[in-house]
């Protein structure tokens, strides 16, 4: 199978997971969604993705879960190499400030997104770090034109860093 | 590695042992080697078993070790080939067309550093008003006269960035949409034909035809090149407009320019000007658009208008594309491989016209599939020998047929891989293939012959 960048959204109530999978459904068939309901179960599923080759480019993660919380699970993140570029997102209506400082300082958090979230900003949220991880770590960002921000995308190509003439 | 590079990889080294293991009647001991490194080149690049810049730095390198003095085989006594020093496949990294191409990149790079692309873009857009039909073709236009000194994929990506407002505004079905993706790179790839530094496989072309002691001046090609610019960028326009009638008569067109006042970004303006001027009025004043072309390079870095970080960022791996294109072209002239393999074809009996059709669709059908450069390299040294044989009319033939596949190669636009342009585009996802394959088609069959018809009726005019 293709190597894919993958987003991955960890919730622990279905009906919310679910509405976060349907808000994102345009990125979809460029950038597959995986889903988790606890910490463990995203831990074990990252790395069974990361075993196959893939990548994942942005985890939204709710804080709390049953078990290990979210801001525990993305510093983890941060820590390992495969998964510290990955952008890291809380999606949730109860994380302290102490547990965001956290994210923010450990994890490298670069959005909080508080709940009720609104369909565009989850949107326009995604497609801006999704496009800063391609500009970032792939070497031709170009195929990822028609999901993310292809302004943005043509201007890195314009500048010469990824295709030149033939 | 894919499945279609590693059958490259079994073809290339199959096709560069058969020469080696036959004898061929008539060819000589250098010719048999020659061809080994044609073979291989041409697998290499259809198949891109290794990046197609590799494959030239291969072929030079292959040509150093196999062909020259300084090389493992001693030729003395062997009848057919006087070799060279290996400074002469070497030094086509200092081909006078590749300073050309240095000075453009060095150029096009400081506008893009300092923003005059997308400046000037905007400047020139607005006497096109904003019906969208007019808008087109003033994207056109200016894409065209960019990509004419700038390479046609950066003008791409600029222009690409300038259109996606404009499309994000249109509704969604209006068909315009489709019209105004296309435009930008099909006007680009045009654009390219215009001067000689417009695009890489023209240089392919004058550095073999300066090789047969042609000199082609920089604006000589342009009074040649830029009326079938001009003509074929209305024939797009049109061609776009009645495939995918715009279904708004307006558009709205947002022209913010900033052009940047800092003294580096000014001195890069004039340096721009002087440059372009001093080129297209080489006939005039006699200077070499090449040794012009060191004007751009010592007056951004002199000064640190163009610093060493931006030196690093050439596209040098472009430079060494052409370099293995021009080097290619000697080998197969001096062992004598170009002349025995025309010499199997029954040129004569075909008339000259023939020959250019040939070429032309030839060229046309390849570099729809493979790089522009690429097929350039590969036809142009047979064509020329084609000429140097008497299939055509000396040195007006040669340049008559190096025209035909240089501007042949530009107007391949049919799929998302015959041009870097066309790739970019399509990945807006604005367009799907098919609508490329439609225009691209129609406008590669009319710029085709509009090609033949100029080197029946203009050329012979002018040259």
């Amino acid at each position: 199978m293709k190597h894919k960048i993958y987003i991955f959204v960890v919730e622990d109530e279905p009906e919310v997971l679910d509405a976060i999978v349907r808000d994102l459904e345009e990125f979809e068939d460029i950038f597959p969604i995986e889903m988790a309901d606890s910490a463990e179960e995203a831990r074990d599923l990252l790395s069974a993705l990361i075993d196959e080759g893939h990548e994942i480019g942005l985890i939204l993660c709710d804080h709390v879960l049953p078990g290990q919380n979210g801001v525990e699970l993305l510093v983890e993140m941060q820590d390992k190499p495969s998964t510290a570029e990955t952008r890291k997102v809380l999606i949730t209506g109860q994380a302290g400030l102490d547990e965001t400082v956290r994210a923010v300082n450990e994890a490298d958090l670069k959005h909080y997104i508080a709940k009720p979230w609104k369909k565009q900003e989850l949107v326009e949220t995604t497609r801006k770090l999704l496009t800063d991880y391609v500009l970032e770590q792939t070497e031709n960002p170009m195929e990822f034109m028609s999901v993310l921000d292809s302004e943005r995308i043509a201007d890195f190509i314009r500048k010469g860093r990824s295709i030149t003439d033939n | 590695m894919t499945k279609v590079k590693t059958t490259g990889l079994f073809l290339g080294i199959i096709g560069f042992c058969i020469p080696l293991l036959m004898n061929f009647q008539g060819l000589s001991l250098a010719g048999h080697i020659a061809m080994s490194i044609f073979l291989l080149a041409a697998v290499f690049w259809m198949f891109e078993t290794i990046p197609i810049y590799s494959t030239s730095i291969l072929v030079i390198f292959s040509q150093v070790l196999l062909l020259s003095t300084e090389g493992i085989i001693d030729f003395s006594g062997v009848a057919g080939y006087d070799p060279q020093s290996y400074t002469q496949f070497i030094g086509t990294l200092a081909n006078p067309i590749i300073i050309l191409f240095l000075g453009g990149f060095v150029l096009a790079d400081a506008a893009v550093k300092y923003d005059f692309d997308k400046n000037l873009t905007r400047i020139l857009l607005s006497p096109f008003g904003n019906r969208t039909s007019t808008i087109m073709l003033g994207l056109m236009a200016v894409t065209a006269a960019l990509s004419a000194f700038m390479s046609n994929t950066a003008t791409t990506a600029m222009m690409i960035t300038v259109i996606i407002p404009i499309i994000a505004k249109m509704d969604k079905g209006d068909p315009a949409r489709i019209g105004i993706a296309l435009s930008v790179p099909f006007a680009a790839n045009i654009g390219g034909i215009a001067t000689p530094i417009g695009t890489p496989p023209n240089a392919v072309v004058i550095a073999a035809l300066n090789q047969q002691g042609l000199a082609v001046a920089f604006g000589s090609w342009m009074l040649y090149a830029l009326p079938l610019a001009i003509v074929m960028l209305l024939v797009a326009w049109q061609v776009l407009l009645r495939l995918h009638p715009p279904a708004t008569e307006f558009v709205a067109l947002d022209l913010d320019t900033k052009l940047q006042k800092s003294s580096h970004a000014i001195l890069l303006y004039v340096t721009f000007g002087i440059t372009v001027l001093l080129w297209v009025t080489e006939g005039f004043h006699g200077i070499k658009s090449s040794i012009v072309a060191l004007l751009p390079v010592v007056v951004l870095t002199l000064s640190s208008a163009f610093s060493k970080q931006d030196i690093r960022k050439l596209p040098w791996e472009v430079l060494w594309l052409i370099a293995g294109g021009i080097a290619l072209g000697i080998s197969m002239k001096d062992t004598g491989l170009a002349s025995w393999l025309v010499g199997g074809i029954a040129w004569g009996d075909l008339s000259s016209m023939m020959v250019l059709v040939v070429f032309g669709a030839v060229t046309l059908i390849m570099s729809n599939f493979l790089s522009n450069t690429v097929t350039a390299s590969l036809l142009i040294p047979l064509a020329l020998t084609l000429v140097t044989s008497g299939a055509l009319d000396g040195t007006f033939g040669m340049l008559l047929v190096g025209l035909v596949i240089a501007l042949s190669a530009s107007f391949a636009m049919i799929l998302p891989i015959s041009t870097p342009p066309n790739a970019i585009a399509e990945s807006t996802g604005v367009l799907k293939t098919k609508h490329m394959l439609l225009s691209g088609s129609i406008i590669g069959v009319i710029g085709l012959i509009l090609v033949l018809l100029l080197s029946v009726f203009y050329w012979p005019n002018i040259i």
